[in-house]
């Protein structure tokens, strides 16, 4: 469904993207992971048609991204990163907007009805007056209405609470059982792992992998916290067979690859202070690809 | 032109032509009811006559134009310099608010991300502006025609109907080109600049000109020099040349616009 292929795009100021090539096939998920600047959102100006390629050929469903953008979002629902609206429309009007841009019929307003009672959001309050999440709520009910069959979607969660990233998740789920195609770009494992079937991940502009998200699974790091009573709890823990960095006194950060047998193991054999699991950061899941 | 954005972005802009035609209408009725009292009263027309020509121009006044007609004292006190300038800061802004402004600060998105092409998004843009400035055109003039019939002054309707068609296609081709920048730089402020650059130039030609024989030349450069509302009024210049000749540019500039529009790259 989506193709792109070598793509390059370089701004004049030197940063962009080189030589992209992936593959999203109709009806699965894309999840698009790069820390901030690594060219996630060029690679979706490319596919909205905002941009043009340096070089490279970029298609949605056989349509050229550039050429014919017109017919591409026909097929396309799109979430951009940053939010910027009319700000003196209120959120019912802004969706009319958008539906009367499309087709107007009556199946979205069906939709709207839908994705606004799932997130909540009440739609008469003017967009100036919005917060970051309610103007998020409304970004993703504007592209999650037009029931299109494929969907972009930048960095849908940021500004959404955690019981709003659950509905959220939620409601993609329910998209991809209908066969939506979805390429979505995130900083958030946990997201793209809930949602996606694959996952490309980009830095400085190079697309670094793309593997399932079993593999990445398989590859993820969890990082952990320890901090033990004594010197000889310390002694035996350093000769486990653990990735181990100590931080001060009887604190060591343990990094584990995989299966967390080894982990208990050493852990049985020492009296533990206090032991905590680090939150899984991107940068730490994906440290491999990155260095 | 696509049905459903000019219906969001006419609302956006309804309150701001209100609120203009109002403070218009109002001005031209304070105009109209103290200009028979003026018009009576001989020494004010005496003073009117001895101001020098280069300040008459200063404030719109033709050379050698008469100066004892509701025509000269509505172009003097209004059409020349406080109606123009409004009408052509409004088309700017406007023009501004419209395009660069909306790519700059990314709320362009929404609307290139539907199925309505480049131009046809740049033709909507184009029908809320080209139609606000016709609102706020047929205000002045029917305005003008109220004042005019409550305070008993006489004025030839056809003369002022060919003036506010002068008016549309003049400020059409100020926003033709401010439109034009918008796409070109695709950045508020730049756009900004140069649009109100160019016209503060025009405007300033135009001023420079009447001052001496010597510097008239300059006025040959001015844009404004399409624009002379008194000799419209008064019927001793035919508008229909400067009509054609600003609505042939205006189309020209439209269509370099869309040209630069539909393959610019946009960051949004």
């Amino acid at each position: 469904m989506i193709k792109v292929k070598e793509l390059t795009k370089v701004y004049r100021e030197g940063r962009g993207i080189r030589n992209i090539s992936l593959q999203v096939d109709a009806g699965t998920a894309f999840g698009f992971l790069g820390p901030n600047g690594a060219g996630k959102t060029t690679t979706i100006r490319v596919l909205m048609g905002f941009i043009k390629s340096d070089s490279g050929r970029v298609t949605i469903d056989d349509y050229d991204c550039w050429r014919e953008k017109t017919e591409v979002k026909k097929i396309v629902s799109y979430l951009p990163g940053e939010l910027h609206f009319m700000e003196n429309l209120t959120g019912v009007d802004f969706l009319d907007l958008i539906a009367g841009m499309h087709c107007d019929c009556l199946q979205i307003k069906k939709n709207r009805d839908y994705f606004v009672s799932a997130l909540d959001l009440d739609l008469k309050i003017l967009i100036r007056k919005m917060s970051k999440g309610m103007k998020q709520k409304l970004g993703i009910i504007s592209a999650l209405m037009l029931d299109a069959s494929v969907l972009i979607l930048d960095e849908p969660t940021s500004g959404l609470d955690p019981l709003m990233q659950k509905v959220f998740i939620d409601l993609i789920l329910e998209e991809k059982k209908k066969g939506k195609t979805l390429f979505m770009s995130s900083h958030q494992f946990a997201e793209i792992e809930r949602t996606c079937e694959q996952a490309g991940i980009i830095r400085e502009g190079k697309l670094l992998a793309v593997q399932s998200i079993s593999q990445l699974r398989e590859a993820e790091y969890q990082t952990f916290e320890i901090e033990v009573e004594s010197e000889k709890d310390a002694e035996l823990l350093k000769q486990s067979q653990l990735n181990l960095t100590p931080i001060q006194g009887g604190c060591f950060v343990i990094r584990v690859a995989g299966e967390l047998d080894n982990l208990w193991l050493a852990l049985a054999q020492v009296r533990a202070k206090r032991f905590r699991q680090r939150s899984l950061e991107l940068e730490e899941a994906f440290m491999d690809f990155y260095r | 032109m696509n049905r459903a954005l000019f219906r969001a972005m006419f609302k956006q802009y309804r309150k701001k032509v209100a609120a203009i035609s109002t403070g218009i209408v109002l001005y031209e009725g304070l105009l109209t009811w103290v200009y028979p009292v003026i018009a009576k009263n001989s020494a004010v027309m005496e003073i009117a006559e001895s101001i020098p020509s280069a300040v008459k121009t200063v404030f719109g006044v033709p050379e050698n134009a008469r100066t004892d007609t509701f025509e000269a004292f509505i172009s003097g006190q209004f059409f020349a310099r406080i109606w123009v300038m409004l009408m052509a800061l409004y088309g700017i802004e406007t023009a501004n608010a419209l395009l660069a402004k909306m790519v700059d600060d990314g709320s362009l998105a929404f609307l290139l991300s539907t199925p309505v092409s480049r131009s046809e998004i740049l033709s909507t843009q184009t029908g809320v502006l080209i139609s606000t400035n016709s609102i706020l055109v047929a205000v002045t003039i029917f305005g003008l025609y109220f004042g005019t019939f409550c305070s008993g002054i006489e004025i030839e309707h056809w003369r002022y109907l060919r003036f506010g068609i002068l008016g549309l296609s003049f400020f059409s081709l100020i926003e033709s080109y401010s439109l034009f920048f918008s796409a070109w730089f695709v950045e508020e402020e730049r756009a900004l600049t140069y649009a109100a650059g160019l016209t503060l130039a025009f405007y300033g030609l135009d001023i420079a000109g009447g001052l001496s024989d010597k510097l008239s030349w300059l006025k040959k450069l001015s844009l404004f020099q399409l624009f002379q509302p008194q000799e419209v009024l008064e019927g001793t210049t035919d508008p229909a040349w400067p009509i054609i000749g600003l609505s042939i540019a205006s189309t020209v500039l439209w269509y370099l616009t869309k040209k630069v529009f539909e393959t610019k790259d946009l960051a949004i």
